[in-house]
């Protein structure tokens, strides 16, 4: 492979990694902008979502490595199993609010973040006690074709996964920004206090942002699980824990940011993999994560709140 | 939500155990009770192995009680879990309080596990004192049995950490002449999992890899608990390497084999023990699997009816398929049974110090062939197979005897 | 209109004492309001008990298990209290905190074992002569064999995993709460990641080998369990003593006041980059310690153990056992090391037992131990859910006041002549009066970005006057004031305080220069009482460090003792206004009330200048007299007052010198009589209709 061609091809994998982290930061940031909350319990709805996506592909016959389908029923069924898994992931989200978090809302301190870690062994366990630890084998239903460009290669799933995270994410910027909805969590965001006496329901609004950013976990587990072809019970962890410094690092609660963020990173990861070692890739994240930080104290495209006296 | 019919699967384990174990009953009222501790790390991030391996061994110790192998005895498992919701898998340190509760519990006669080498660093030294006999299934890391690590391993001076599984120090090396010899390749990346027995493993190829005139054209270790591997096997990709060896499990084995197929499909791969498990042919599975070697530390028994028998008997109990490890695990307590057998042959009683000499003098037929032990505690039989992975559509994926093709004895060094 | 009233004190005779005479005498009934700082006698007796359990554990339990595991609570107890020193104390959220456990756990490990083997030289002599090293032969080849002791190792290792703390905390310092949160994390993983790939130094994935156990004297510790608790205890009781102690005390209060505000903590002379960093150096200190004493204890140590999970645990230890509260970190470590390592891997065969005992079929073969992580999950959302503030909350419960205390006489007659303060004023507190101007400021422009907010503002504040500055909303009063102390650093032109350049300096700089402020929306240290909080404006007048403050030197003694005399001598000012509260957290305050906290805060820091930010704002008519009074009184002892205030005639009755703003530009000055007749003022004030009515 030409230099050319493989920085190429890794620019292809970091970005096809980065989407997914993006998909997932989002989650984080949306939840994150409105209630100030490092939500850990995201890491798991994400890791339930490809269990569910992998749940109803089976209803449908998809399993294992067989192909059944093809044309537009497989993207039919594609189609089926995402709306399902967003919407089931973000029912999760919304009971995990409802449940866990409400009863917390307002109280200062880390309280309500160490309740967001006890969902998550709560809902890791609860897989791994029914579905059993072992490596589940998702479905793998879309054909393997691949552009080539030199001794580059693009698959098809690569484009469809970047088209997928871009109109998931463009959706939710255009909800926020132009739905009546969207201004109410805007304004939330900014100043719950006068959205209140504005008379947005805040509830509502909590509501919606935990089942938004609960649904796009949804679809970055199913996206997972199609472009990875596995799952189990641990998948959470790591790609949460990358999808929140992505989320950091493009400036948290700012949505163009964290997608920026998860782009940034899944790069870095890819570049780390090629020109220094992958064993040093979080080394390297997380180093320029301080950078950044260090220069830039509220993200890439954060801004710090004036300092008032 | 914890289902009921998950829930029976879960508990199966020591339901079964347990129903013959426990002093309720006729039978069980007037006979001794001789504990076999286990301990594994079976909640967390090696959940998968670790079950299989907790699996393995309270089969034997079902087997052993339903065939009332020792008269006049019960055996009872004593399973603790050595992962801690603090450290997220294995923690040493939880190790360490296990291995006193199996010394301070003086109806345990000897033990199973650990899983992990770090975990058995923190066990041997007790477990030496204690004198309790402790045959792990999978810990392979060389330093526990190393002379130059006796005081520290063995303050005793009496072996009572065993393995029934060889080192990293053999199957590696072996694997290495493989490549070299048997496959003629001229180059090999090299990868670990970051887990103590895939780094060992993987320096101990290259090590003996280098020896033999190979090309180590880098080094690279994997996250297990990342899922990408892309940007690390698109530099494989173009160093036009023609091999790949990795040490590690089947963690991020699974993850690897998939995506390898997908980058580099065509070049020669392997791995050691760790990736001889179902998981990657039902994890990874076809084609993705194809092709890949992997070794195991003992003989091939395949032919061997008794082999057919044991995993219809594990699958059927445990709805699930066992791998090279739940092996190893069973042969551990075929390993201590046999040892018990010989004491109270022999008239004495069976106490710590004489099974533990028992073990160590003994050989024992298992499910891997005849093993025994030398003075450090490590299995004299270092035979080390190559199996290819080759789908056999006539049986299920998860059947890790019919989808691993035996290939050969690796050469030794 | 004319809001002139008649002073009301004019009321003729005084037999009704006002309530500063019986503040100077509280009657007996009163005396424990002026000990607030006094620990209940019950705590130790409690805490006795607690140690006297604690040492027979091992012989009640007998179980090498038992006391294994609570060997493992002890360390995480260090840790626990530890991370409470910067979570806790401090206020930053560390998620990255079993780096420096790591830290500490291979720096014993590496000293003490054969992982570093170097060659034999004359360098090592020395060393070897300490017992620091030992020379040793293999294969004809003479190596170092490093011994350090444990017990030198402890207190080393706790420096070493300061050095780390502070070296990480420095580039976070500029970060709000999660950003900082997700820094530390960073370090977290970067550190094991490190430890798992030199593997020269740490031996890798494998795990150190052969790690020495502390020995004392020729007693080798070995694998027995028992004296490693003994250990683990003896360093927790010290670091609780260490907690305790440094909780009390000047750093303490300063460490409370960055994490309710840190803003109000700069401005009150809290220097915040060193008391952050000291916080992270102290707390990584107690983990290196915590460390030391893990891996002494297993003999081996792996990158494994020192994930980002553990990080998390130890927050939920220190969360779910009452954040800042130095008995509940520990109890929740306790608590939670035990539930992991005892309870529920024991919980299997308890249930079993109950099960059989019951006969039933189901319980009697249930295993849990899968479950365990499960059931921790849901203890801690529980936990959370029910118990949020803690096992032990670090807020003390409050003696609810008496009513006599609720309906205690208000004073009614303040004179300016009963304020009192023996260390402000006097002879020589303000050198050269009338000389130097206590502040001149020339020329000073502030942009915010495109916005101008203050345009070349001239101002002369003399020695030992009151000056006030009006202006309406937006004019830049309250910029003036945040430049003055430094909490806008954006300004050209200079600020002269007696003489000397101020403009760049930092707040706490500032403050120690003698400029203190009240802000204009209150920044109360809202967690803690109100002696406190006033006794945080003494911070930078006291001098004890972290090491006179654990081991309370005479000298540190002396100057607590004073400091605590000077807060009651300030509240008096305010008579039982404030003398009843002193105990009290602000939260309960009335607005008047805790206006006048943050005015006895400020007055503790013995300024020269005083700023105040509206302070009357809220208050009632009479209150805001009562206020002016007593801002006559301080004045009448020397103190210059620069005050921003929008009630004219609290102006009036008390500035010499009134300067009005407008739009950022100094529109004029003058007597207050002046000031009211302008026209300019008045359009600025009323709009140009109203001025020509006027």
């Amino acid at each position: 492979m030409s230099p050319f061609d493989l920085l190429l091809q890794q620019f292809v994998n970091g970005l096809s990694l980065g989407a997914m982290y993006a998909l997932l930061a989002l989650g984080f940031t949306i939840v994150y902008g409105i209630m100030e909350l490092i939500n850990f319990s995201h890491f798991n709805v994400f890791m339930i979502g490809s269990f569910v996506a992998m749940g109803v592909l089976s209803l449908f016959g998809l399993s294992g490595q067989t192909v059944l389908l093809h044309g537009f029923p497989l993207v039919g069924v594609l189609v089926v199993a995402l709306v399902v898994t967003m919407v089931a992931c973000g029912m999760l989200g919304v009971g995990i609010e409802r449940l866990a978090l409400r009863p917390l809302r307002g109280v200062q301190g880390p309280m309500a973040m160490i309740t967001t870690i006890g969902v998550s062994y709560v809902l890791s366990n609860a897989v791994m006690l029914t579905m059993g630890a072992n490596t589940k084998n998702f479905p793998n239903p879309i054909p393997s074709v691949a552009l080539h460009i030199g001794t580059a290669q693009i698959t098809v799933f690569q484009f469809i996964i970047w088209a997928l995270s871009a109109v998931l994410m463009g959706g939710l910027y255009l909800f926020v920004q132009r739905s009546k909805l969207g201004k109410a969590m805007r304004a939330t965001a900014q100043d719950p206090d006068a959205a209140l006496m504005m008379g947005v329901d805040v509830n509502r609004v909590i509501m919606t942002a935990f089942f938004l950013g609960s649904a796009l976990a949804g679809a970055a587990g199913f996206i997972f699980g199609l472009y990875y072809n596995f799952t189990n019970f641990g998948i959470g962890f790591t790609a949460g824990l990358r999808a929140f410094t992505a989320a950091v690092l493009g400036g948290i609660g700012n949505i163009p940011g964290a997608m920026i963020g998860g782009l940034l990173i899944g790069l870095i990861e890819a570049m780390a993999g090629q020109y220094i070692g992958a064993k040093w890739a979080d080394v390297i994240i997380f180093s320029l994560l301080v950078l950044v930080l260090v220069c830039r104290p509220a993200g890439l495209l954060g801004r710090l709140a004036p300092t008032k006296s | 939500m914890i289902t009921r019919r998950s829930a029976a699967t879960l508990l199966a384990g020591t339901a079964l155990g347990a129903a013959l174990g426990l002093p309720r009953g006729a039978m069980a009222a007037d006979s001794k009770v001789i504990i076999i501790g286990i301990n594994l790390p079976i909640t967390g991030s090696d959940a998968a192995g670790a079950k299989r391996m907790m699996n393995g061994a309270l089969l034997g110790i079902q087997q052993a009680n339903d065939a009332n192998e020792l008269p006049g005895y019960t055996l009872k498992p004593l399973v603790l879990n050595d992962a801690t919701a603090t450290a997220g898998q294995y923690d040493p340190a939880q190790a360490a309080t296990n291995a006193r509760k199996f010394v301070s519990n003086e109806k345990v006669l000897a033990a199973i596990g650990p899983e992990m080498s770090g975990s058995a660093k923190a066990m041997a030294p007790i477990l030496s004192e204690g004198n309790v006999a402790m045959i792990t299934p999978s810990a392979t890391n060389p330093d526990l049995t190393n002379p130059q690590f006796a005081a520290q391993y063995m303050p005793s001076g009496k072996p009572t950490f065993f393995r029934t599984v060889t080192t990293d120090a053999f199957q590696g090396p072996n694997m290495a002449n493989f490549y070299a010899e048997t496959l003629g390749v001229k180059d090999v990346y090299v990868l670990d999992d970051s887990g103590a027995y895939g780094v060992g493993l993987a320096d101990a190829f290259q090590k003996q890899a280098e020896a033999k005139g190979l090309k180590i054209l880098g080094r690279d270790r994997l996250d297990p608990t990342a899922s990408d591997y892309s940007a690390v096997l698109t530099k494989i990709k173009s160093l036009s390497a023609t091999s790949l060896y990795y040490g590690g499990v089947s963690g991020a084995g699974v993850k690897l084999v998939k995506q390898a197929y997908e980058i580099v499909p065509t070049i020669k791969k392997g791995g050691g023990d760790g990736m001889y498990t179902p998981d990657i042919t039902t994890g990874a599975g076809f084609p993705a699997a194809e092709g890949w070697y992997v070794t195991n530390a003992s003989p091939h028994m395949t032919e061997d009816p008794k082999i057919a028998n044991w995993l219809n008997e594990y699958t059927s109990a445990f709805n699930g398929s066992p791998d090279d490890y739940a092996i190893t695990a069973y042969d551990g307590v075929l390993v201590i049974l046999a040892a018990l057998k010989k004491v109270i042959a022999e008239g004495k009683q069976p106490t710590r110090e004489n099974v533990r000499a028992a073990i160590a003098g003994s050989t024992v037929d298992t499910l891997q062939g005849a093993v025994s032990f030398d003075a450090n505690g490590d299995v004299k039989q270092r035979v080390v197979s190559v199996f290819q992975i080759v789908h056999n559509p006539s049986f299920p994926l998860d059947d890790a005897i019919h989808q691993f093709k035996y290939i050969g004895v690796a050469p030794q060094s | 209109m004319d809001t002139t009233t008649a002073p009301p004190d004019a009321k003729p005779g005084h037999e009704n004492t006002n309530a500063l005479h019986t503040v100077q005498a509280p009657p007996a009934k009163w005396q424990w309001l002026t000990a607030p700082f006094d620990k209940p006698a019950v705590r130790t007796g409690a805490i006795a008990l607690l140690a006297v359990l604690a040492v027979l554990f091992p012989v009640i339990t007998g179980d090498q298990a038992n006391i294994d595991a609570a060997g493992n609570a002890a360390a995480y107890a260090a840790l626990a209290l530890g991370l409470n020193i910067v979570v806790g104390f401090c206020g930053l959220l560390d998620l990255g905190y079993a780096a420096f456990f790591a830290i500490g756990a291979y720096a014993y490990g590496i000293l003490t074992s054969w992982q570093i083997t170097p060659d034999w030289s004359g360098f090592w002599v020395p060393f070897a002569a300490l017992g620091l090293v030992h020379k040793v032969v293999q294969n004809d080849h003479a190596l170092v064999h490093f011994t350090v002791s444990f017990w030198l190792m402890l207190p080393i290792s706790g420096v070493i995993s300061a050095f780390f703390g502070i070296l990480f905390g420095a580039p976070t310092l500029r970060l709000r709460g999660d950003y900082l949160a997700i820094v530390t994390l960073g370090f977290g993983e970067i550190v094991p990641i490190v430890a798992r790939n030199w593997t020269g130094l740490t031996n890798g994935a494998a795990g150190l080998n052969g790690i020495a156990s502390p020995t004392v004297f020729s007693y080798k510790f070995g694998i027995d369990a028992t004296p490693y608790y003994y250990v683990g205890i003896g360093v927790v009781a010290f670091l609780i003593f260490a907690s305790t102690r440094l909780r009390e005390s000047r750093i303490g209060r300063a460490w409370m006041a960055i994490r309710d505000d840190e803003i109000a903590a700069g401005a009150m002379g809290i220097n915040l980059t060193r008391f952050k960093l000291l916080a992270f150096g102290l707390g990584a200190a107690f983990a290196g310690m915590a460390g030391t004493f893990y891996v002494a204890k297993l003999q081996t140590a792996t990158p494994d153990m020192f994930g980002f999970p553990v990080s998390i645990m130890i927050l939920v230890m220190v969360v779910l056992g009452g954040l800042g509260s130095v008995w509940g970190v520990v109890l929740g470590a306790v608590l939670l090391q035990l539930l992991q390592s005892w309870f529920l891997g024991d919980l299997t065969q308890w249930v079993n037992a109950f099960g059989d005992a019951i006969h039933n079929n189901y319980l009697s073969s249930i295993d849990l131990t899968q479950a365990s992580e499960l059931i921790f999950g849901i203890i801690l959302v529980l936990m959370m859910l029910y118990r949020r503030e803690g096992l032990i909350p670090a807020n003390r419960r409050q003696r609810a006041l008496s009513f006599e205390q609720q309906h205690a006489t208000v004073q009614t007659h303040v004179r300016a002549e009963d304020v009192t303060l023996s260390q402000i004023g006097g002879e020589g507190y303000i050198h050269a009066p009338g000389a130097v101007p206590m502040l001149e400021i020339n020329d000073l422009t502030v942009r915010f970005g495109g916005l101008v907010a203050l345009n070349k503002v001239n101002i002369t504040v003399p020695a030992g006057s009151v000056v006030a500055v009006i202006g309406p909303n937006g004019s830049g009063k309250s910029t003036l004031f945040n430049t003055i102390t430094g909490l806008v650093r954006a300004g050209e032109g200079s600020i002269l305080f007696q003489g000397n350049e101020i403009l760049g300096l930092r707040s706490d700089q500032i403050l120690k220069t003698g400029i203190a402020r009240t802000f204009q929306n209150i920044r109360l240290f809202t967690t803690m009482t109100v002696a406190e909080n006033i006794m945080v404006g003494l911070h930078a007048r006291l001098r004890a460090g972290p090491f006179s403050a654990v081991f309370r030197s005479p000298k540190k003694l002396t100057e607590e003792a004073a400091g605590r005399d000077w807060v009651l001598e300030i509240a008096k000012i305010f008579g039982n206004r404030l003398m009843p509260r002193l105990g009290q957290t602000v939260v309960g305050l009335s607005y008047a009330n805790r206006r006048r906290v943050e005015i006895s805060r400020a007055l503790a820091s013995k300024p020269k200048l005083l700023l105040l930010d509206e302070p009357t704002a809220g208050m009632n008519t009479s209150e805001s007299l009562e206020l002016a009074e007593q801002i006559k009184g301080l004045h009448a002892l020397g103190l210059t007052v620069l005050i921003i205030e929008h009630k004219l005639d609290v102006v009036t009755r008390i500035a010499d010198k009134v300067i009005v703003l407008d739009h950022g530009e100094k529109l004029t000055e003058g007597l207050p009589e002046e000031v009211r007749r302008n026209e300019q003022v008045l359009e600025a004030y009323l709009g140009r209709g109203a001025a020509a009515h006027a």
